[in-house]
């Protein structure tokens, strides 16, 4: 799986979850899981990119 | 015109209003167990369903990506965090750890991600008892 597609996956469970436990109404339900979807993605996207110049460090030593 | 309650005296009313649907601590300890079992206890058959299936689905895909299970290392103590963090799952984490053995790979790609999710299906379970321990008591629809 691609980072992208794990990090969709995760805002995914994360969303629905806490749309289901603070809301009791399905439209507040369902505003309330896009608000937090859509903020966990673009917030991990633009976390990304903040990060994009720094390097990534040496390479793990793979170990014998 | 009436003075404004303390905080205190405010807090103790609001308890005095709630009225225990259920016994809380059966409740928090089956949600602690099965997730979602705490809500299906309390009545809430569907919200404790789709409960379980997204604890489930957030510890099957750690573990699917070999993700870590973890346990308290030495010299680490932001692992007992963690590790409690995990614990919050329930059964299912002394079933991995003593039962079935498993730790996580460290060198599989996805150990990280998969660290995530296996650590958020624990966190996300303590929310669910709390939750439940709410609604026994009256305080939580």
């Amino acid at each position: 799986m691609s980072h992208f597609l794990l990090m969709l996956v995760y805002a995914l469970l994360v969303s629905a979850f806490f749309a289901l436990l603070w809301r009791r109404e399905r439209r507040e339900r369902v505003k309330l899981f896009l608000q937090i979807f859509v903020s966990m993605v673009v917030g991990g996207i633009v976390v990304a990119w903040l990060m994009y110049p720094f390097p990534s460090g040496p390479p793990v030593p793979f170990p014998q | 015109m009436s003075e404004p309650r303390p905080a205190a005296q405010a807090a103790e009313a609001h308890d005095e209003e709630a009225h225990p649907i259920a016994n809380p601590q059966l409740a928090a300890v089956l949600a602690w167990v099965v997730p979602g079992a705490g809500h299906i206890y309390l009545g809430r058959r569907s919200r404790g369903i789709a409960y379980l299936l997204l604890v489930a689905a957030s510890l099957f895909i750690g573990l699917g990506l070999h993700g870590r299970l973890w346990t308290p290392v030495p010299g680490e103590p932001l692992s007992v965090l963690a590790t409690l963090g995990s614990m919050g799952m329930g059964a299912a984490y002394f079933v991995l750890r003593y039962a079935v053995g498993y730790s996580g790979d460290i060198l599989a790609t996805g150990f990280e991600y998969g660290s995530a999710f296996v650590l958020t299906a624990g966190l996300m379970n303590m929310l669910l008892v709390l939750d439940a321990w709410d609604i026994a008591r009256g305080k939580k629809e």
